[in-house]
């Protein structure tokens, strides 16, 4: 059994049909890629898993559990983090409160009544623990720091290290390289691969940047003009010609 | 026989109040067309449209009644030059330079506006409402009756208001469509920036759409005034609500963009107006109401929570959106451990300077208004609750003031309850209200929020207060006793006051620690950003319940220890839903995220008219919705408020100071910057 399955996906908007009959399979612990051109519908793929779109055919699942009708909040709740294309930050927090608010709302212990008598407030062993993680993100010492003082590189790692926070079983990343140029996407990357072969969530990378996803995925899945072209082992999928026709393009088809 | 004689009877009071409707219905479409085009072109939520049809008609009053001016010369000054310059005042001083703020940000400014302009008029113009011999319209003998068909009576009044609204509509349809500036606005509307890039000024467009909403507001004031006589006295600044939530509720039908929708839909809400008087039978209270006062607030409410359309809003689809520059830097709520160390000394020093002068010096006056501060402190800090932590706009924490007033005062006269127990039992019925009202509406947020809970507080004001279970009934009257529990008597004037000190205190912890706890964490999380808030779990309108619900009871216990510190609810004195305009404004300019800032503010409330205004400077005390209406601007650079500004930069100041005497302790206690990032927004 997958830990996250999409079945049959279908999306039409207004007439258009941005997936069709689109079915995924992610497991436990697994590195898998989603790549397209642009407009091949990962994106809505992606708002599909996640409870932001709702599919008008197909179903989504979550460790054997009917997610389909789940609102966002639900689908975190349930173990599915994520990060953003465009970063979504809490504007007027530091960093280390990012990674607080995430582990308060796993932990759930957010009863007014506590919060009220004095027990809601941050603990000694939660700072720390956050600060951990920070560290081990290569953010260690900047808790502190207000969050609109990071760079974009940075962000993107309080972004995941806020996702982790809710300790998910599968961590879904949305373009991560977008904004970072070659040097900042191979540290991010390398940063991402460490701390996910140490926890072993899985994750899913939609990704523009295929180098990224050659270099570190396991499987990766090739969507155009809404349909799933092919998937595999990544680097059968990245010799694949119909994949190199349909989105590298005659350009690197040719040099090879 | 009968029955075809009663049918023909009901049949021509349809027509009849169809008739009747439409010409209400054109001033609600007149208005609510304002809404949109401010809305589609600058992203304002302008709720000053009120304030602006009511300077047009005071004006329009002021010349042709009082001065006898003629009609047509008043009419051309009043909304032809007043209004359109009134709006394009508002654009070029304001709105152009708040455009990157959020919505909520831009909300908090046309309250203040809606709070200062009329004010503002009534000082300049000396205006003296009370009306020598009634309002007249723009049309000379207005009141001649015709009849249509020979049978339904129309006045001519209710004609030309029709008449000019179909014309002013039908020309805005000409413009939009076969004009370059109609052409230029519904380009500006889909993106400012890429209509920019094809060589038009944005900013021209803007304003022009806002001289023209502004001609539209005035002109519905000016129509307006004989017409709707029974929906409150036009002539006064909140006589304009009624009609402002009419045109809201017909804008909303057009979720605030589309101008056919709000056309008809004001016109169609005139007429279910009308429909409803004629129709609905007079026997039961409820359906009384519903003829008359409750009605806009019903529909408004009804149509927010029920229209769909409205809950598939999407802000923002602006293709370019995305390359134009982050909106300002705000400052971090986040103090530093220094500031934080310097506001409690200042807090201790205030405190005991406070407490030495008032058990030591005050007169009796001075303590009750040293009361009065510490009270309105209370419920400032219901505001620093959900405005602040939540970071949204609720405008009824009045009414929710009002309910544990009324509450301490109906178990006090009715069940000879003490009336602690009271005021706990109100703060409850509030938190309970609170959470019943906020359920439907929370989901949506924003400026949807802001409106239903002014429809709330209108809709307590003009109709709940009337009911003896609620606001009394005049043979007992409003009277509260003081309390006395635990064989103390707090009725002297100082225990009374330590009374409140202490409840003051209690709540005040009790806001930090939900502050600090995971239920505000989970708001900051919201305030930073939904999205990311749920992507991690938060559920957002849950969080929002309970944190209005908190807030409500809180406002709730602060009115009940009002209603005893005065000894009677002063219910229109206190808690009228302009006053409730007034306290979000004066909250969230002097400070609606620190306990700090609502005690300030709670002070500020009381003292600051008395004795800055009224003995220092010998001003009349109206100018205080003035100026503080006016702060309301600063939000959108400061939500911190300007007394946490202010600190903040002198702070910042005395660090430099420092630093550059002592290079090398600075340099040793090198610390992340907070509050600098603050102060960015001001530098060009």
């Amino acid at each position: 059994m997958s830990l996250l399955v999409a079945d049959g996906i279908t999306k039409r908007f207004a007439g258009i049909t941005a997936l069709e009959d689109v079915s995924i399979a992610l497991e436990e612990g697994e590195r898998v890629g989603l790549i397209g051109p642009n407009g091949a519908g990962k994106t809505t793929l992606f708002n599909c898993l996640l409870g932001l779109l709702r599919p008008d055919a197909g179903s989504v699942a979550f460790d054997g559990q009917d997610i389909t009708r789940l609102p966002v909040y639900r689908r975190a709740r349930l173990g599915i983090g994520r990060t953003f294309q465009r970063v979504e930050l809490f504007s007027g927090s530091s960093v280390r409160d990012h990674l607080l608010f995430a582990h308060r709302i796993r932990s759930g212990t957010g009863a007014l009544w506590k919060d009220v008598v004095g027990l809601g407030l941050p603990k000694p062993a939660e700072i720390e623990r956050c600060d951990a993680l920070l560290a081990s993100l290569g953010l260690g010492g900047m808790g502190d720091e207000p969050i609109e003082a990071l760079s974009l590189g940075q962000s993107r790692l309080v972004e995941v290290a806020r996702a982790l926070m809710t300790q998910p079983r599968v961590v879904l990343l949305d373009e991560p390289s977008s904004g970072l140029d070659r040097a900042e996407t191979t540290a991010l990357a390398e940063t991402l691969a460490r701390i996910q072969s140490e926890q072993g969530f899985g994750l899913l990378l939609v990704e523009h940047d295929v180098e990224l996803v050659a270099s570190f995925t396991e499987r990766t899945y090739v969507l155009d003009f809404g349909r799933l072209i092919t998937h595999g082992p990544t680097p059968e999928v990245m010799r694949d010609d119909e994949v190199r026709a349909a989105y590298l393009g005659d350009f690197v088809a040719g040099t090879t | 026989m009968i029955n075809s004689v009663f049918a023909a009877g009901v049949l021509e009071d349809t027509i009849r109040a169809f008739f009747q409707g439409l010409p209400i219905g054109a001033g609600f479409a007149l208005v609510a067309m304002s809404f949109v085009l401010t809305y589609k072109t600058s992203g304002v939520f302008n709720l000053a449209f009120g304030a602006q049809a009511f300077i047009s008609a005071a004006t329009y009053f002021e010349l042709h009644v009082r001065r006898d001016w003629p009609i047509w010369s008043a009419v051309l000054v009043a909304v032809v030059l007043v209004a359109p310059v009134l709006g394009l005042l508002l654009e070029r001083l304001i709105f152009r330079h708040v455009h990157a703020a959020s919505a909520v940000a831009k909300l908090v400014i046309s309250l203040g506006l809606l709070v200062a302009l009329p004010e503002l008029f009534k000082l300049v113009v000396d205006y003296n409402r009370e009306q020598p011999f009634g309002a007249v319209g723009i049309i000379p003998d207005g009141t001649t009756v015709y009849r249509l068909f020979g049978r339904y009576p129309v006045t001519r009044d209710e004609i030309a208001a029709f008449v000019i609204v179909v014309a002013a509509a039908l020309a805005l349809a000409a413009l939009f469509r076969y004009t370059r500036l109609g052409l230029r606005i519904r380009a500006v509307v889909q993106s400012p920036r890429m209509t920019e890039l094809n060589g038009v000024n944005a900013d021209w467009v803007s304003s022009g759409s806002w001289m023209l909403s502004s001609f539209f507001a005035g002109l519905a004031g000016v129509l307006l005034v004989p017409i709707t006589s029974s929906l409150g006295t036009v002539l006064e600044p909140t006589g304009y609500f009624p009609i402002v939530i009419s045109a809201l509720a017909a804008a909303a039908l057009g979720r605030l963009v589309s101008l056919p929708a709000a056309l008809f839909g004001g016109l169609a809400l005139g007429i279910v107006t009308t429909q409803m008087r004629t129709h609905v039978p007079r026997d039961n209270v409820i359906l009384a109401e519903l003829q008359g006062p409750a009605l806009p607030y019903v529909m408004l409410f009804a149509i927010i929570v029920f229209w769909p359309a409205i809950r598939r809003q999407v802000a923002g689809a602006d293709p370019l959106l995305g390359v134009s520059p982050p909106p300002p830097a705000l400052a971090a709520t986040s103090r530093s451990r220094g500031m934080t160390i310097y506001t409690r000394i200042m807090a201790l020093a205030f405190f005991a300077a406070v407490g030495i002068f008032t058990f030591g010096y005050a007169n009796n006056f001075w303590i009750s208004r040293i009361t009065h501060s510490v009270i309105f402190s209370i419920i400032f800090l219901s505001i620093v609750v959900f405005t602040g932590l939540g970071g949204q706009i609720a405008l009824c924490q009045v009414t929710f003031a009002a309910i544990g007033a009324f509450g301490a005062m109906q178990f006090a006269q009715r069940w000879d309850i003490s009336v602690i127990v009271g005021m706990l039992a109100g703060a409850a019925i509030a938190a309970a209200v609170g959470a019943l009202l906020s359920i439907p509406v929370m989901r949506l947020g924003g400026i949807w929020l802001a409106i239903a809970t002014l429809a709330f507080a209108l809709f307590f004001h003009d109709v709940l207060v009337k009911y003896s279970w609620v606001g009394g009934s005049l043979f007992h009257g409003r009277g509260v006793p003081r309390p006395e529990f635990f064989g103390v008597d707090f009725s002297s004037r100082e225990n009374f006051l330590i009374l409140c000190s202490a409840i003051l205190l209690v709540v005040g912890v009790l806001v930090i620690l939900i502050r600090e706890s995971s239920t505000g964490m989970a708001l900051r999380a919201l305030r930073g950003s939904e999205t990311a808030a749920e992507s991690i779990g938060v559920i957002s309108w849950r969080s929002r319940v309970i944190v209005f619900s908190v807030s409500a009871g809180i406002a709730a216990i602060g009115g009940g220890l009002l209603a005893m510190e005065e000894r009677l609810v002063g219910y229109e004195a206190n808690f009228d839903p302009q006053t409730g305009l007034f306290w979000l404004v004066i909250v969230v300019v002097l400070g609606a995220r620190t306990v700090e800032g609502g005690i300030q503010a709670g002070v500020a409330f009381v003292i600051f008219p008395e004795l800055v205004l009224h003995r220092w400077l010998g001003l009349d005390g109206a100018w205080r919705f003035v100026l503080f209406g006016f702060a309301a601007i600063s939000f959108a650079r400061h939500p911190e408020g300007l007394l946490e500004h202010g600190k903040r930069r002198s702070q910042a100041m005395m660090q430099r100071m420092f630093a550059r005497r002592q290079p090398a302790m600075a340099v040793a206690s090198a610390q992340p910057e907070v509050d600098t990032s603050a102060d960015r927004g001001d530098e060009p």
